[in-house]
């Protein structure tokens, strides 16, 4: 409780205002006042209309609105975006950035040199033809930093080599022995699962291999496109004739230039009839062009790839989880079907399991995600195991208390992964050379610049780093 | 513009939500015709095959739906009526059937416990 002496005295500073003018102007209580601590005069104001008030609406007259359509007040008058626009918007992949600055000693990669060791730790541009390609089979996704550079550029890091790797073995295995290797990509979020399956779609447009690219499993399975039973299938099997008919066009559009120098040798019986002395992508055209007869149209492009002396294949899908459970379409007495039941995926899974071979040697590939992701136990489970085996650990053991799907066990049994983990110090330094090369990093890259993005990155992670080197300014 | 059960539809109207204009067809009855006839939850009416068109028909003139529907409601409500029952005789005053109260909220009593339930006559979306 302040003393008597005390409020006195801070009355009396404000009732001096006048003569302390200096004072009296930078005081927060200006107004004048008679007498301090009196409310009196401002009660007894006369009351003026305030500022910015507006007289009350008369009486009986409706002010509340609260109408929708067209007479409403206020109503968003924009123009509205035409169908499939905002869907185009989405998914539009931009691939150049004309304000990024071009790096004069950006090396282009070619077909000598796309499966030699010395790439590792370098970053190297893809030339146009395959950037075509891989934009056509849907290898660049929107989430990835494309849009920064000038031009597509990647970096060739230890899993890329190892990948490098595996495709060279195929190729030099000789007449007789071709190998088909299995791949799952697994990794953590953001680790470059999905532009490591894009390097290897890469390398193999570059040694002509035919691509087979099925680019989100998620759209297969989450019952956007037609299906219908196959006939004569037992159990009965589903045909997606929309979604295999844009499949071969984007077959057909990717590897143009090796399908068009494969004669058709076979005598397919097919739906449609094929023009005398077509080729492989006269056949693929048909099919994209005739949805219904899309599917025996694959079959047969499949077994016109599979003659001895065609080029090898690669055949890759991303998005994994979404195939290894019950897909959103409906069987005739409305149970869901699984997966599996589609005749794309069960094509799939029959080369990833290694159930079914490629003849002409070739690599399967398939990429995990954890940035949308159903949860699928029985595939955590397996891959786990064949990480733990490839990679040392002790092996899990199933817990028993969660649904086991056993058709998915069964697929993922004895497949590989290859794990996708974070970059070493040294590719973080390459990389972020590249970013500063391209305009893209303002300050210096030492030593310590790369160990701080590179922690800051979870000791290296990919997506992580583009993140705190170059999307996240402060 | 096609034809459902002798009612037009524009192309881009999704089959599901053609199919639940009719009385009678809701999402559980619709999710079971369309997997019937194995037609996708996001098929839009004017992508439908003819034969799939003609089998969606088939199947809805099979069903009891729209007025033979209404009908039916309607002559249980009059057969409760002329038995005399409580039910009956609440339906006619339009008031609650069920042991609900009275003293208030009854609007959904009085607006569906009638004779005529169901309305006559197709409700165009």
């Amino acid at each position: 409780m302040p003393s008597s002496t005390c409020l006195r005295r801070f009355s009396q500073l404000s009732l001096d205002n006048a003569s302390y003018a200096p004072i009296a102007s930078r005081n927060l209580l200006t107004t004048p006042q008679a007498s301090c601590f009196s409310t009196s005069r401002a009660r007894y104001a006369n009351p003026t209309a305030r500022k910015g008030m507006v007289a009350p609406p008369k009486r009986g007259t409706k002010t509340l609105n609260v109408k929708k359509g067209k007479s409403a007040p206020g109503r968003d008058t924009g123009k509205r975006p035409a169908p499939g626009e905002r869907k185009a918007m989405r998914k539009r992949i931009v691939l150049s950035n004309i304000n990024a600055l071009e790096v004069r000693t950006l090396k282009d990669l070619d077909k000598a040199n796309v499966l030699s060791k010395n790439n590792e730790g370098q970053v190297l541009g893809l030339p146009n033809e395959v950037v075509d390609a891989l934009r056509a089979v849907e290898a660049f996704k929107t989430t990835q930093g494309w849009s920064l550079f000038r031009r597509p550029a990647t970096l060739y890091r230890k899993e890329t080599t190892e990948v490098a790797e595996l495709i060279k073995q195929v190729e030099e295995a000789g007449e007789g022995q071709k190998k088909t290797i299995r791949r799952v990509l697994i990794g953590d979020r953001m680790s470059g699962k999905s532009t490591l399956l894009l390097q290897a779609l890469m390398m193999a447009f570059m040694r002509d291999w035919v691509v087979v690219n099925l680019p989100d499993a998620k759209d297969i399975v989450i019952a956007h496109t037609e299906y219908a039973p196959l006939p004569n299938s037992n159990p009965t099997q589903y045909t997606q004739d929309a979604y295999t008919a844009a499949l071969l066009s984007q077959i057909s559009k990717a590897n143009e230039a090796v399908l068009q120098n494969l004669p058709v040798i076979t005598n397919p019986t097919l739906p449609i009839a094929l023009p005398s002395k077509s080729n492989l992508k006269q056949l693929a055209d048909i099919g994209a062009a005739n949805p219904e007869a899309s599917w025996p149209i694959f079959n047969a492009l499949w077994a016109e790839l599979t003659k001895p002396g065609r080029p090898p294949l690669i055949l890759a899908i991303d998005n994994l989880s979404h195939i290894m459970r019950h897909s959103a379409y409906l069987s005739a007495d409305v149970k869901p079907i699984h997966a599996f039941d589609l005749t794309l995926i069960s094509h799939f899974i029959s080369h990833l399991s290694g159930q079914t071979s490629l003849p002409n040697g070739g690599l399967v590939l398939a990429a995990t995600t954890n940035s949308n992701s159903p949860s699928s136990p029985a595939m955590e489970f397996s891959l786990e195991v064949a990480e733990k085996k490839r990679y040392g650990g002790e092996v899990p053991r199933w817990n028993p208390y969660k649904h086991v799907d056993e058709r998915v066990t069964s697929v993922l049994r004895d497949v590989e992964v290859l794990k996708v983990g974070g970059l070493s110090k040294e590719e973080a330094r390459c990389l972020l050379e590249y970013y500063a090369a391209s305009g893209m990093v303002r300050g210096r890259v030492d030593e310590g610049y790369v160990g701080e993005k590179w922690s800051l990155a979870g000791m290296g992670n990919c997506g992580e780093l583009e993140r705190v080197a170059i999307r996240m300014r402060v | 513009m096609v034809f459902i059960f002798g009612f037009n539809f524009p192309e881009q109207t999704l089959v599901k939500r053609s199919l639940e204009t009719f009385y009678g067809i809701g999402p559980k009855v619709s999710r079971r015709i369309m997997a019937r006839f194995h037609i996708h939850h996001t098929e839009k009416v004017g992508s439908l095959r003819n034969p799939q068109i003609l089998d969606l028909n088939a199947e809805l003139s099979n069903m009891k739906i729209e007025n033979d529907l209404r009908r039916e409601v309607q002559d249980n409500i009059r057969r409760l009526r002329d038995m005399g029952t409580y039910r009956g005789r609440r339906h006619a005053m339009g008031l609650p059937v069920r042991g609900q109260r009275t003293r208030t909220q009854i609007t959904t009593a009085r607006k569906l416990n009638k004779m005529e339930r169901g309305g006559s006559g197709r409700v165009q979306m």
